[in-house]
């Protein structure tokens, strides 16, 4: 499941399509623009994100509009929370570390008198 | 729990601000008692053999399991408890950015690739802000739990990753 969401992902066409969708919903010939590929590729790779779930489309008389739907994406982000964790406490430890040398470097300062 | 929607799906950014100065932070990236502090995931340490802080410049290092769980771990599963990992300063602006990438040549089968970890800093008043970004698509960390059995199905995903071209 999540290995079909990062192999749909994996290609760079693909994820300019996703990018440009990301703005909202857009028809093939605009998203032909951003992609780089002639229309026949741009259909080819919504044909593959539409069975991968990424995008959904409507039709609107003649026109066809597409939309990404949000369900991959937070499958993809349930993937990452772990992944995210290990580097948040790898920061907590970076933070600990730079707060030990600065103990060491400056000796907490006696209170003065006078 | 946050749970906003990254702007371009395979990327993580993490922000942190810690209370001290930009010399600070920049030694833990870039000198071998720094690096060696705190970098190395749970119940592993490192041992810094090269670390030079300039375009270009090596970053070798063992990484070594650390606890004894970790080193029982590591061997039932009939891996090393040390191993080394080879990786460059890909940019480099004192204080402002830093970008470490690493080879990860060690799957056997898996054409070599590059992960890269990009980080920027910024100074206000008596903190400094740093943002990391990370690729966990292409990441080290990542491929090696997966290599230790996490998630096995990466290292098959990596492999399609080597020979997709569209």
């Amino acid at each position: 499941m999540h290995i079909d969401a990062f192999q749909t992902l994996a290609d760079p066409t693909r994820r300019r399509i996703v990018e440009a969708l990301l703005h909202g919903e857009q028809q093939v010939g605009e998203l032909v623009a951003v992609a780089g590929v002639h229309q026949s590729g741009v259909s080819r790779h919504l044909r593959i994100l539409l069975e991968a779930g990424f995008v959904t489309s409507r039709a609107d008389a003649q026109r066809r509009y597409y939309a990404l739907r949000p369900e991959p994406f937070r499958e993809l982000d349930a993937w990452l929370a772990p992944y995210r964790r290990l580097w948040e406490s790898r920061l907590d430890r970076f933070g600990a570390a730079l707060e030990q040398r600065r103990r060491a470097r400056r000796p907490p300062t006696r209170s003065k008198r006078t | 729990m946050s749970t906003s929607t990254p702007s371009t799906p395979s990327r993580i950014v993490i922000e942190r601000t810690y209370r001290a100065t930009l010399d600070e932070v920049w030694e833990l990236w870039t000198t071998k008692d720094g690096f060696e502090s705190w970098w190395g995931p749970e119940g592993f340490r490192v041992e810094v053999h090269a670390i030079e802080a300039r375009l270009g410049g090596a970053l070798h290092y063992d990484m070594i399991a650390a606890t004894p769980e970790m080193i029982a771990a590591m061997a039932a599963m009939g891996r090393p408890a040390s191993h080394p990992a080879r990786a460059t300063f890909t940019e480099l602006r004192r204080h402002e950015r830093l970008a470490i990438t690493s080879v990860i040549d060690f799957l056997p089968g898996v054409t070599p690739y590059e992960s890269t970890i990009a980080v920027d800093l910024a100074a206000s008043g008596d903190t400094v802000r740093m943002t990391v970004t990370l690729d966990p698509m292409h990441d080290e960390e990542l491929t090696k739990r997966s290599v230790m059995g996490f998630t096995s199905q990466l290292a098959k995903l990596d492999r399609r990753f080597g020979a997709a071209s569209t």
